[in-house]
Parts: structure tokens; C-alpha cells; sequence
């Protein structure tokens, strides 16, 4: 909330608060949680980690906020060693954990009772916890207990209650589930506010449209190691030799249709069908919009629908999971 | 002036745990005991023409009982927290694993004191008279807080092992079941009993908090309740090293 960040270590804007060499964590020691995890996360950045679910996404957040010590690997937050410093670490990040997690009292003895717990002085405790009522839109229910609010209700109050203290790295694991559209992005804007003031932001999502919306850089986290890790349009760019043509036909000839497509835009263009649509992702759009026109009229199947767009988020996920489920399969 | 985290964890935790129901369990069951055991079994001694008076008898045992009371309460706000995403979440911020705790444990000691308090208070209400010797309050006091950290720790060790919410309330009404009445708190150990029985009476650490309480609302303390008490000293360490190495390497989710 504040605009100073307590803070002891690294203090330049750019500055990596998050050093992480080659984390290995295994919870049954045969199976790794994560397995060789290698980044930095910079001061005053929204660093997203982008995966499905079971990735490795939350057992890394667990190892950054000190609850779970990795097997093997360096891990630095804040300068500190989680092994060493855990408690000085924690005094410095705030963090949303993905499960609720709620005393049982009121929306606002909720809100009290953190700021209590992280030595807040009641003049300021109260301010803030208003502020926060009111930002979140839960005045309204101030009064009620936590446990009785609808899921998207009990996430606000999860992450509001984290701005009753100052910090200086806030780790939020998947914090827009069950939010609907406009408490979401009222979320990532107040995420962003924070950001604006100096606030360092590690995020978890399997969202790629927030993560857009959102983050810096992200990393694209599969099966306990990192795939690609970048400034988001760089990734983009990366992954962005390649257009992606979506188009939808009319009438029942779709499947033959599409079959002569693939036969006709070559090894060059990847094509996937869903019934009478299809995605195209290809080095030359042009090339394969003329060959779709072509087509159409030649073998008469109606075009319903044509649309050629820039890359997102989604293709940069899907062609790196999907790049590394072919180097896994030759391997 | 900075409160130092502990007072905080145990503010949070006596704000957390006394609601309604709690207190009703914590405070309402031994005073019904008293009152309802107290008079109930006072008319059949009457009847008995033995002149004894049961609830003179009882109330001690009753304040003893608060130390069984206070554990639970321990044990259970460790699961709660562990079962409502509470204990991770604490975990998070600025404490430490065993500030955590020992935040449980002295406020299960602050309810068990409490509730002694209260339970005198009653007594003094009923009766017209009660423990007025320091040193019969210092022996009053001193074990009940032991009786309560080794209950505390009793119960902490249970809800950091058991996993499932049924076996752990199974297990937690079993317990209570066994050591209040295979203790000296509602009735005296009789050469009559069975033999098993009174080993179980024997051994039952109730049983050493409830005589030393006994024995110092009376002012009968002889040599027996000291031995007894130190046996408890020692249970009570043991119990707390478990208990401290179970919390220590359990995992904090409930997930």
C-alpha cells in the first residue's frame, strides 16, 4: 500500500531479488518436483511462471516463501539463503498461496487480525484495512465470516489481506481463480499500481490472457524445468517466425477439405482441425490464404470465417510444451 | 513499542479460538460436571450417612480437568490451522516454526489457567471456602500448568501425525474418554477396583495433577504428590520432545 519498501538487499530497480541455479525438489525422492530450475527474477518486475497443472509451479513458490527447503540447488530472495534466513525473508514478501486459508472470524477481524500478526500499529492497521475494504469491494460483507463468502469473495480478502503489511516481493500462486472478468482485472490493476511503486511481483498462472496483461517476463514451466524464459515479446517474436490463420468453412466437405489443405500448404504449415475450423500456423500467410481461397472455390466448400492474427501468449505456451514433448518423444 | 511475535501469535490464537461454542466446551462442560456430579453424587454420599462431602471432593479433580480441556484445545487449533490453510499461511509471514508452537502451547496454558480460575471461583461460590495458603496455591497452579503443557503436547503430537480428520476426532474422544475417568478427578482410587484399572488409575498423569490439586485445596500434600509430580515433569519433557520433532518434520498443508 505504502509508497517505501522495507528493504535490506538489493535496492536498484533491475536488480535481481530472486536468484534461483539449478533447484532440484522432490517430495518422494524418486519423482523431482522440479529438476534443474535456473532463473532470476528482477526488482520491480511482474515475473509470471506460465504451466499446467502439477508443473512445478507452486512447489517453486513454496521453496521461494521458505516452506518447503529444496533438495538440492541455490536459492537466493532478497540476498538471503531461505535455509539460513527464512524468518528475515518472510518479514520482507507478501504471499497468496493457491488453497484458502482463513481464521474463523469476519471479512475485517480477518484483515485485524493480520495486521496484528505482522505488528501493524492499530492507526494504521484500521486506515489500511478500510482502504483495502473498499478497493476490494468488500464492504459489503466486512461483516461476514470469511468462510461463508463466495470463492471469488474469499480470494479478494485473501490478497487484500496481503497489503495490510509492507513488502518487497509479493508471490501470488494462481490468485484469479474464481474471480470473474471484472474482479480479475480490478486485481491485476491493483497488482499493477503496487508494481508502479516499486513493488516485485512473482505471479503463477495457467491464464495466459492475464499473464499478458500482466507480466514482464515469464517462464514456461514443464514438468519441473523451465522451457523458455524471456521478456514477453521477445518470446513472442521467438515463437513468431510463424502466423496463425484460423479459418472456418461451410457445409459438410470440412475433414476433405482441410485434408487437401494439409496436402497443399506442404510440411511448412502445421494445420489442426476441429470439426469445420481449423488453426494454421505457417512462415508465409500469404502463400497459404491464396491456397485456401484456391481451394475453396475449386473444390466449392464455402469460407465462413478467415482471420490471420499476430502471435499471443497462448501459441508461445502451447509450441514450447509442445516443442518439448517432440524433443522428449525422439529422445 | 513493538509486541514481540509471540504475544502476537498467542492474541491471534485467544481471539481465533473463544468463540461461543469454545468457550461453552472450554469453561460450560467442567462447571456443568461440578454442578451436576457435584450435587448429583453429593445426595447418594448424603444418603450414605458417610458425611463426606463429593463436592468438596470433586472440585479439585474438576480444576484438573481443565488441564485435558486446555490440551485439546491446543491439539485442535493446530489441526484447524492445518486444515483451514492457516498454519502455511503463518509459516509465510514473520514467524518461526517454533514460535508457532509455543504460541499453541502458552495459549493452551493461558485457556488451562484460565478455566482453573474459574473453576475455583465457582467452587468458592459453592462451597464458601477454598485454598487460601499461598504455597496451596503455588501447588495448585504449578501443576496444573505442567498437567496442561503435557496435555498440550499430548495432543499436538496426535494432530501432527493423524492425517484424517475422523481418526484424529476417534482418537481425541477416546483419549478424553480414558484419561478422565481412569483418573482420580471424579472418584478416589479404590483397592476395590480391578487390577488393570488401577494401574490404568496408576499411570494416568490426570491422576498426578488431580491429587496435587486435591492435595493443596485440603492441604493434605505428602511426599506421594511430589514424586507424582515429578514423574509428570518428566512424562511432560518427553512428550514435548515428540511432540516438537512430529510438528517439526510434518508437512504444513493439509493438502
Amino acid at each position: 500500500m505504502g509508497a517505501s519498501r522495507v528493504g535490506t538487499t538489493p535496492t536498484k530497480t533491475g536488480d535481481p531479488v530472486v536468484w534461483v541455479e539449478n533447484l532440484r525438489h522432490s517430495y518422494d525422492r524418486h519423482h523431482f518436483a522440479l529438476d534443474g530450475v535456473s532463473f532470476e527474477v528482477r526488482r520491480g518486475e511482474v515475473f509470471g511462471l506460465l504451466g499446467r497443472n502439477g508443473a512445478g509451479k507452486s512447489t517453486l513458490i513454496k521453496a521461494m516463501t521458505t516452506l518447503i527447503q529444496p533438495t538440492s540447488g541455490t536459492l537466493r530472495v532478497l540476498g538471503l539463503d531461505p535455509a539460513r534466513d527464512g524468518q528475515r525473508i518472510r518479514r520482507q514478501i507478501g504471499v497468496v498461496q493457491q488453497a484458502e486459508s482463513f481464521d474463523f472470524t469476519t471479512v475485517q477481524g480477518n484483515l485485524d487480525i493480520y495486521g496484528i500478526l505482522w505488528g501493524i500499529p492499530k492507526p494504521e492497521r484500521v486506515r489500511r484495512r478500510e482502504q483495502l475494504l473498499t478497493r476490494f469491494d468488500l464492504g459489503e460483507v466486512r461483516k461476514k465470516r470469511a468462510f461463508d463468502l463466495s470463492g471469488g469473495q474469499k480470494r479478494r480478502v485473501q490478497v487484500a489481506r496481503e497489503f495490510m503489511h509492507e513488502c518487497e516481493i509479493l508471490f501470488l500462486d494462481e490468485p484469479t481463480v474464481g474471480l470473474d472478468v471484472i474482479m480479475r482485472r480490478t486485481l491485476l490493476d491493483s497488482i499493477r499500481d503496487e508494481v508502479r511503486r516499486g513493488l516485485t511481483v512473482v505471479f503463477t498462472t495457467h491464464n495466459l490472457e492475464e499473464a499478458d496483461y500482466l507480466c514482464d517476463r515469464v517462464a514456461v514451466i514443464e514438468e519441473g524445468r523451465i522451457l523458455v524464459l524471456d521478456e514477453l515479446e521477445n518470446l513472442k517474436r521467438l515463437y513468431g517466425g510463424k502466423k496463425t490463420l484460423e479459418l472456418t468453412v461451410g457445409g459438410a466437405d470440412g475433414p476433405r477439405f482441410f485434408s487437401a489443405l494439409t496436402e497443399a500448404l506442404g510440411p511448412l504449415a502445421q494445420l489442426t482441425t476441429n470439426g469445420g475450423s481449423a488453426v494454421i500456423l505457417t512462415e508465409d500467410p500469404k502463400g497459404a490464404l491464396s491456397k485456401i481461397v484456391e481451394l475453396s472455390q475449386t473444390m466449392g466448400v464455402p469460407l465462413e470465417w478467415l482471420n490471420v492474427r499476430k502471435n499471443t501468449l497462448e501459441d508461445v505456451f502451447l509450441r514450447s510444451v509442445r516443442r518439448e514433448g517432440e524433443s522428449l518423444a525422439s529422445a | 513499542m513493538r509486541v514481540p511475535n509471540l504475544l502476537r501469535l498467542i492474541y491471534r490464537n485467544v481471539v481465533v479460538n473463544t468463540d461461543p461454542g469454545s468457550l461453552i466446551i472450554l469453561v460450560g462442560l467442567p462447571g456443568m460436571y461440578l454442578v451436576f456430579f457435584g450435587f448429583g453424587f453429593q445426595s447418594i454420599t448424603s444418603s450414605s450417612g458417610s458425611g463426606a462431602s463429593y463436592l468438596s471432593f470433586l472440585t479439585p479433580g474438576i480444576m484438573a480437568f481443565q488441564v485435558v480441556m486446555a490440551g485439546t484445545v491446543g491439539g485442535a487449533m493446530l489441526w484447524a490451522d492445518r486444515r483451514w490453510g492457516m498454519l502455511s499461511q503463518l509459516l509465510v509471514g514473520p514467524f518461526t516454526r517454533l514460535q508457532y508452537l509455543l504460541g499453541i502451547m502458552l495459549t493452551s496454558l493461558v485457556f488451562g489457567l484460565t478455566g482453573a480460575l474459574v473453576m475455583l471461583g465457582i467452587a468458592f461460590a459453592l462451597l464458601g471456602t477454598g485454598p487460601t495458603q499461598p504455597l496451596a496455591l503455588a501447588v495448585i497452579f504449578a501443576s496444573i500448568t505442567v498437567g496442561t503443557i503435557f496435555f498440550g503436547a499430548l495432543m499436538l503430537l496426535i494432530s501432527a501425525l493423524v492425517k484424517s480428520n475422523t481418526a484424529y476426532n476417534s482418537i481425541q474422544i477416546l483419549i478424553l474418554f480414558v484419561v478422565n475417568f481412569a483418573s482420580t478427578v471424579f472418584y478416589p482410587l479404590s483397592s476395590g477396583l480391578p487390577l488393570a484399572l488401577r494401574g490404568l488409575f496408576e499411570v494416568n498423569p490426570l491422576t498426578y495433577v488431580a491429587d496435587a490439586v486435591r492435595g493443596g485445596y485440603s492441604g493434605t500434600l505428602t511426599a506421594t504428590e511430589g514424586y507424582q509430580m515429578l514423574l509428570l515433569g518428566v512424562e511432560t519433557v518427553v512428550v514435548l520432545f515428540l511432540a516438537t520433532r512430529a510438528y517439526m518434520r510434518s508437512d504444513v498443508s493439509y493438502e
